[in-house]
């Protein structure tokens, strides 16, 4: 095989991959979160509704037709859905689903999943500022303030999960976990990047840009196809948050019996009920707070889970 | 050929997705009718937070002069193809409704459970025809034109002489003054109701914001007194606290409509805070008590409160927030939200038929040995209409045949004392102390507090002084002071007050 041929092949299966990857586990999200909704209201739910409902109300998305305001930064607006859907996408790219599927096992993939998920700030950004609008614009404004916060546990807890492992390829960092997961070894770490994964993927608890208080925030103008895309991308976001809890604090694709890619399945999937759970609990928290708790709680406490595994690593080296 | 086939494609999709909910936002009127709890929590019904994303607007009830111009921006703003459905007491009364092409559904007093489900039939099947091109869109009200020419002054159309502030092009841009902070920022007026789906239904508030601070509240008159005539709005149908200023009544059946009040704002509380899915519990809660008391009510009011108390999510976003002095309040009937403050007020007190029953209020309790929480906060409101729910349905479910009221003396009401409509309004006191309250919070804690007050804007309409909605401020044509170029566009594309925008007018 020459290659050319080669490079084509393995990018046509990464993009069929992730492709997959992404829709299913949007719709996943999509049904997850309704049958998690429906229990917590108490009310009985027919499993085929789950499952239908969220296609219905994608087609009729599909169906209206989009609204302007008055002069929106028209093409900022059009675009920010789907940079935050192709971030989510670059994200998972990142993350392997057992040895064999990790399609471009990115050597520096930990940095490389956090350069993507940086990059959300931008996206929802520029999202509420380009309707032209009040609410939106809050929300933005928002978002800056949630996501200097949230991003330095996020990217502190995942670097300590790298310390084991001595590498910063997420493959290596799954293997590093063959005899004991890092939920294990970093008790702190899985419980600090959910609270900051729910703050990526702007969810629950930390959902201030489109907040019901801001009656929906940065997509309060939005209808139509723009709206159905923002909504999945943002679940996209929480599939990617997921799918790496899994892989660096869960051990990834380890376990007995099933295949690989399988466990790595399941394992995302207990995390997104996890996360959903939490959304439909817990309150939206107040931000001021939010952004205290931040720094002088989650940074520390980030800080101590670093220097901790650090610390252990190095013993574990030196024996 | 590929057109064709492309048309049969768009028809089966459309068919497919006629079975997805109805998207409804609504506009809730005058005598908007109970029931839309009820529909609420039907699965064939969504309601949406913004028009923009809506197919079918449900007016309920009679719309009073002043919701007519944001009730056709609301209509204009959501996406086609839609349509619009007039849910009403008094069909015939057409010169409430700014809607030519409304269907009108009439509705019962008390909604008969038959007619909410004929009402979720009717929008379930204008959304299937909307979506299958059988029923046609309804064309925009309003001319969609500028408000104003894209033309300023200055020479640069910027509206004055700096690059902040002013009424460029006839859209006033923020102005600059210090923040908490010290620090010179933009300020932004918006005009915020009467359709705003997080506030009370017709609450209108005019807010300057700097960044998402509220700098200064001020509730500009009441969309429901009309302008002209003797401002008195339409009188509102009698409920039980109604009734028994005039005769005796059930203390059963008051009991459980105060429960049944309380849980309904819970569910409205929840919802504004994200949890829709413990909203939609409570508010199931609520609608089992419209005709009688269910035997396991107290129960399940019992386990909502540990489950609320236990994950502390509402806790969290309440603590603190929306602090009322007791102070303010003391002696002014203010009901749960005194007893939310530390005070022992109660008409209940006063009551022989109460006191046969034992009765004593419920009150939050200042910060104890064992609580760092401070009374008068929206959580203690919180904790406090949950807690007076639970011995409401206590009470009425040992009341007996016991009755009360039509002595002349006060009632306690949902809100506070009630001893003659036009002469105390709990509402309308709570609604005064908003623009002190306010300032300075940030939004999501100034909707926190509004919502947490529990007022309802009709019944402030009718205390004696009630005014008339005013007209938006007009904006201020002088320059504002010199500031950076960079924030002044920031702040630019803040700015709008026109119907091309639905969410400033909701």
């Amino acid at each position: 095989m020459s290659a050319p041929a080669g490079v084509l092949r393995v990018l046509s299966l990464a993009v069929l991959g992730v492709g997959a990857a992404l829709l299913g586990g949007v719709y996943a999200v999509a049904v997850l979160d309704r049958v998690v909704g429906r229990a917590i209201a108490r009310v009985p739910l027919r499993l085929i509704d789950a499952a239908v409902t969220p296609a219905r109300e994608a087609g009729l998305l599909l169906l209206q037709r989009r609204t302007v305001t008055e002069r929106p930064d028209a093409v900022v607006w059009a675009l920010a859905p789907a940079l935050l859907g192709s971030l989510a996408a670059a994200a998972l790219v990142a993350i392997p689903l057992s040895p064999a599927l990790a399609l471009p096992d990115i050597r520096s993939g930990i940095v490389y999943f956090g350069a993507a998920m940086a990059m959300v700030m931008v996206a929802v950004y520029v999202h509420g500022w380009s309707a032209n609008s009040v609410f939106p614009l809050i929300g933005a404004y928002r978002f800056v303030a949630q996501a200097l916060s949230y991003e330095m546990p996020l990217a502190l807890v995942l670097i300590a999960a790298a310390l084991p492992a001595e590498s910063l390829s997420v493959s290596d960092i799954v293997r590093s976990q063959t005899g004991a997961w890092n939920v294990v070894r970093q008790p702190l770490g899985l419980p600090l990047y959910l609270i900051a994964g729910l703050g990526l993927a702007f969810w629950g608890p930390l959902d201030f840009p489109d907040a019901a208080d801001l009656a929906g925030g940065t997509r309060a103008e939005l209808s139509g196809a723009p709206l159905l895309l923002w909504r999945a991308a943002r679940s996209a976001v929480l599939v990617a948050v997921a799918a790496m809890g899994a892989a660096a604090f869960l051990g990834g694709w380890l376990g007995p019996w099933l295949p690989g890619a399988v466990w790595m399945v399941l394992k995302t999937i207990a995390l997104l009920v996890v996360l959903l759970t939490a959304g439909h609990l817990v309150a939206r928290v107040r931000l001021e707070r939010f952004v205290v708790v931040a720094w002088t709680v989650l940074i520390p406490l980030a800080l101590v889970d670093i220097f901790v595994s650090g610390l252990l690593a190095l013993r574990g080296a030196g024996r | 050929m590929a057109g064709s086939r492309r048309a049969t494609l768009r028809n089966a999709l459309a068919r497919f997705a006629a079975g997805a909910p109805t998207r409804v936002f609504v506009l809730e009127g005058i005598d908007a009718p109970d029931a839309l709890d009820v529909l609420q929590l039907r699965p064939d019904i969504t309601f949406v937070d913004t028009p923009r994303s809506a197919t079918v607007l449900l007016v309920a009830g009679r719309l009073p002069e002043a919701m007519h111009e944001p009730a056709r921006r609301a209509h204009d703003a959501m996406a086609e193809p839609r349509a619009t459905i007039w849910w009403t007491l008094a069909p015939d009364d057409g010169a409430m409704l700014p809607f030519p092409d409304a269907t009108v559904v009439p509705a019962q007093p008390n909604g008969s459970p038959a007619a909410i489900v004929t009402l979720a039939r009717m929008l379930a099947r204008t959304q299937a025809e909307l979506l299958c091109a059988a029923r046609p869109s309804e064309p925009a009200l309003l001319a969609d034109v500028d408000p104003a020419p894209w033309r300023g002054v200055g020479p640069y159309g910027q509206g004055g002489a700096g690059m902040t502030g002013g009424v460029p092009y006839g859209r006033p841009l923020a102005g600059r003054a210090p923040d908490r902070d010290g620090l010179e920022l933009d300020q932004l007026p918006v005009r915020v109701g009467p359709f705003f789906a997080p506030f009370p239904a017709g609450l209108v508030l005019d807010i300057t914001l700097q960044g998402d601070v509220v700098q200064e509240a001020i509730v500009p008159g009441n969309a429901f007194v009309a302008s002209g005539g003797d401002g008195s709005p339409v009188r509102v149908t009698g409920d039980a606290f109604h009734a028994a200023l005039s005769e005796p009544v059930r203390i059963a059946d008051l009991e459980r409509a105060r429960a049944r009040h309380h849980l309904r704002w819970l569910a409205r509380m929840l919802r504004v805070h994200g949890l829709d899915a413990l909203g939609h519990r409570t508010l199931a809660l609520a609608a089992s008590l419209a005709d009688s008391l269910p035997r396991g009510a107290l129960g399940d009011v019992g386990a909502l409160r540990r489950l609320l108390e236990r994950t502390r999510g509402l806790g969290w976003a309440t603590a603190g927030v929306g602090v009322i002095d007791p102070r303010l309040v003391t002696g002014r009937g203010l009901g749960p939200v005194a007893r939310a403050a530390g005070l022992s007020e109660d008409a209940r007190i006063d009551d022989a038929a109460y006191d046969q029953l034992g009765f004593a209020p419920v009150v939050q309790e200042g910060a104890g040995e064992r609580t760092r929480h401070a009374v008068g906060d929206a959580r203690a409101r919180w904790r406090q209409r949950l807690g007076e729910a639970m011995q409401s349905l206590e009470l009425a479910a040992r009341a007996g045949d016991r009755r009360t009221g039509g002595e002349g003396r006060p009632i306690e009401g949902v809100r506070g004392r009630s001893s003659d409509v036009t002469r105390d309004s709990p509402s309308a006191m709570l609604l005064a102390l908003l623009p002190d309250l306010l300032l300075g919070q940030e939004w999501g804690d100034a909707v926190t507090t509004i919502v947490s007050l529990d007022i309802d804007v009709r019944e402030a309409g009718r205390a004696p002084g009630a005014a008339p909605l005013s007209p938006p401020p007009a904006p201020q044509p002088s320059g504002g002071m010199d500031g950076m170029a960079g924030m002044a566009g920031m702040a630019a594309k803040g700015d709008h007050t026109e119907h091309d925008h639905a969410t400033g007018q909701m």
